[in-house]
């Protein structure tokens, strides 16, 4: 198991691997994302939580078998409500092509067609 | 493991049917609503029948539809991509599939604005009728079991009641409206489409369209970014964050004097915008311009409100420059 100082490590490497390579940030210019999310009052506030639950998201993917960048990178993409939607959500999610239940569906379908034949 | 799928898709479809007869003893609506609706009153303003020319076709490999799904809508607008490009990006290894928002997210990178449809039959087939093909999110399985699909909506004819899908293996999958509906209303409608910056969905609304753009604005080039801005505000001038994109995407390409003028015209039509007055002081300044940028960082100050701490930092960078002390 991991102590909880590496677990804290990895949090702080996450967040800054989220923020530093890919936020350009120009001297005084106020970017469109935070335009965007300016009705939410206490901007710093929503942009802190923020960086958080992208750097929660991004370890919930890794979970899923996602190396750390490619994870981030995904992350990076997703706009930030998109990122608050989808927070803790990723193992119930509907994930198009197949779903863990699909042999219990083939064996109820079997069932139900031979009922129907052989009945 | 297809031939397993196409299998249960048969029965599914079958099962549809049976649900279909049967809805129609107890009135449809409650099973296929939109169906019936449409079959009802066919809006006056949209073709019978259309079809998106030059739709790829990607036979789908075990389980991945979205990376499938995906190449296909941004190929068909000659975005140079395959699934295998794409399954790092919306593949999930250990749900096996690509999720809603990945398949919204995925196509970002590639200057694509992604834009998540309204829960509507008629925006789907408005979509193709404009040439733009839709990724539908449909379910496959029997309750209470899901088997969760991505397939792409190509063409539909209302005389035959069809519309045409490359779905899996399956280049030209013919279905009716009502086991389309059927299937796909399990997802709550979902429906996206990926279109190039100059480009807007049909279906497009203000709000929702400006957050596909910023989200696409975080990721992509500001080429890209800059197009759709401009496309954006060619239909609703008016909106004042879509000014500030395209000055920002202009600042970012070093067009500062472009971004001047845009901010200019936006602090035009909206002087209360100390967002916008801040970022004019800043092409301003960066133009050498100090004296100018003063008076407008001042007005901004005035202003007050939540970007008071940037706004602070900008005037005392000018300041700086003009070399008074604060």
């Amino acid at each position: 198991m991991k102590s909880a100082a590496i677990k804290f490590i990895c949090r702080i490497l996450m967040v800054s691997m989220i923020l530093l390579p890919f936020q350009t940030v120009y001297a005084g210019m106020i970017s469109t994302d935070k335009v965007a999310a300016a009705s939410a009052a206490q901007s710093e506030r929503a942009a802190v939580l923020a960086t958080i639950t992208r750097a929660d998201v991004s370890s919930q993917m890794q979970a899923q078998g996602l190396d750390p960048k490619l994870a981030a990178e995904r992350v990076n993409a997703m706009s930030d409500q998109e990122v608050h939607t989808l927070a803790g959500k990723l193992d119930s999610a509907p994930a198009g092509a197949k779903n863990s239940g699909w042999a219990w569906a083939v064996v109820i379908i079997l069932a139900v067609v031979i009922w129907y034949n052989w009945k | 493991m297809s031939g397993l799928l196409d299998g249960i898709r048969k029965t599914a479809r079958v099962l549809a049917g049976v649900f279909f007869l049967a809805g129609g003893l107890s009135g449809c609506a409650l099973i296929i609503p939109q169906t019936d609706a449409l079959h009802r009153t066919w809006p006056a303003d949209l073709a019978e029948k259309a079809e998106v020319p030059g739709v790829p076709f990607y036979p789908q490999e075990d389980y991945q539809c979205g990376p499938a799904a995906l190449a296909t809508s941004l190929a068909s607008f000659k975005v140079p991509v395959t699934p295998d490009d794409l399954v790092d990006k919306v593949y999930l290894p250990a749900r096996q599939g690509s999720l809603q928002i990945e398949m919204l997210a995925g196509a970002r990178g590639y200057g694509m604005v992604s834009y998540e449809l309204p829960q509507s039959f008629e925006a789907v087939l408005r979509e193709v009728a404009a040439g733009t093909p839709v990724i539908v999110l449909q379910d496959y399985g029997v309750w209470p079991l899901r088997i969760w699909h991505y397939a792409v909506v190509a063409a539909y004819d209302k005389t035959k009641g069809e519309v045409v899908l490359r779905s899996g293996m399956k280049e030209n999958l013919v279905i009716p409206f009502s086991v389309f509906e059927y299937t796909w209303k399990e997802s709550h409608y979902w429906a996206m489409v990926t279109v190039p910056p100059d480009r807007l969905p049909v279906s497009a609304k203000e709000s929702d369209y400006l957050n596909a753009i910023v989200a696409m604005e975080r990721v992509a080039k500001p080429e890209a970014a800059r197009t759709a801005y401009a496309t954006f505000l060619g239909r609703w001038p008016d909106n004042v964050t879509a000014s500030i994109g395209l000055a920002n995407a202009e600042y970012a390409l070093g067009r500062v004097r472009q971004a001047e003028l845009v901010l200019w015209g936006a602090a035009e039509r909206h002087p209360e915008s100390v967002i916008v007055l801040n970022n004019l002081a800043q092409t301003l300044s960066d133009q050498g311009r100090t004296e100018e940028a003063l008076q407008v960082i001042d007005r901004a100050a005035e202003a007050g409100g939540p970007f008071a701490p940037t706004v602070a930092d900008t005037r005392l960078a000018i300041l700086k420059r003009l070399g008074k002390s604060p």
